[in-house]
């Protein structure tokens, strides 16, 4: 398993592509006027992360990144699911903190 | 046939690696956080599946093409339960404004005069209040 000196062209449109969508989704988890939009960009992240490790994964033609890959999907899942219920059950004037959940 | 399958492949990830781009400035080009989320999560796991099934191709091994399998059974399975809890997350971020928006608008009703400053100028006349009577 030697790492190559040049990734293959399509690899690099992969790995080129998934750079600027890691841009674009950081910029909106900066600039996100709401919580939510930052969750959402979040999970674009760890979108963005399977796919770089799907990349990584073809590069070096070991399986061992698709397992990375499948965790860093869970991770991405529960991480998404904690954040939207924190914004869901946040307390507010409609929703004192003492109510029943 | 096996150089077909490779093309195609080649085909699926590339497509796969263009749409998580796509899906990624629909971040900045759609509107409000509620119509942003379809984007986040629906395009974007679209674009995972396809470089899933792309990588699956290209490789055209058992160990790869099992992990692989269980990543796309993953994602689909996952989903509609992240993109309804950040629908949820998104609707009720977007209620709380329209209530904070309406808020002050209902107040200086009463009295002409600047609408941002009134909430300030309050807090600060309590703040002298509590502090003179405490002394």
């Amino acid at each position: 398993m030697t790492a190559p000196s040049a990734l293959p062209p399509l690899l690099t449109l992969l790995v080129g592509c998934a750079l600027v969508a890691v841009a674009l989704a950081v910029v909106r988890l900066v600039r996100g006027p709401t919580q939510a939009d930052r969750v959402i960009a979040q999970d674009v992240l760890f979108a963005v992360g399977v796919a770089m490790c799907v990349a990584a994964a073809l590069v070096t033609r070991s399986t061992a990144f698709l397992d990375v890959a499948l965790g860093l999907a869970i991770t991405g899942f529960l991480a998404g699911i904690g954040w939207a219920r924190l914004i869901i059950r946040a307390p507010s004037d409609e929703n004192p903190p003492d109510a029943p959940r | 046939m096996n150089h077909a399958l490779e093309l195609a492949g080649q085909a699926a990830l590339a497509a796969g690696a263009l749409l998580l781009v796509v899906a990624a400035a629909g971040l900045h080009l759609l509107p409000d956080a509620l119509s942003r989320q379809h984007a986040g999560t629906k395009a974007v796991t679209l674009a995972l599946g396809l470089i899933c099934v792309g990588a699956a191709l290209m490789s055209q091994d058992t160990a790869w093409t099992l992990r692989l399998c269980l990543l796309l059974i993953l994602l689909g399975v996952t989903l509609p339960i992240s993109s309804h809890m950040l629908a949820r997350a998104a609707v009720r971020e977007q209620s709380l404004q329209e209530v904070a928006a309406r808020a002050p608008v209902i107040e200086p009703d009463g009295e002409p005069g600047s609408r941002a400053g009134d909430g300030r100028d309050d807090q600060r006349a309590d703040g002298g209040r509590t502090r003179d009577g405490s002394a």
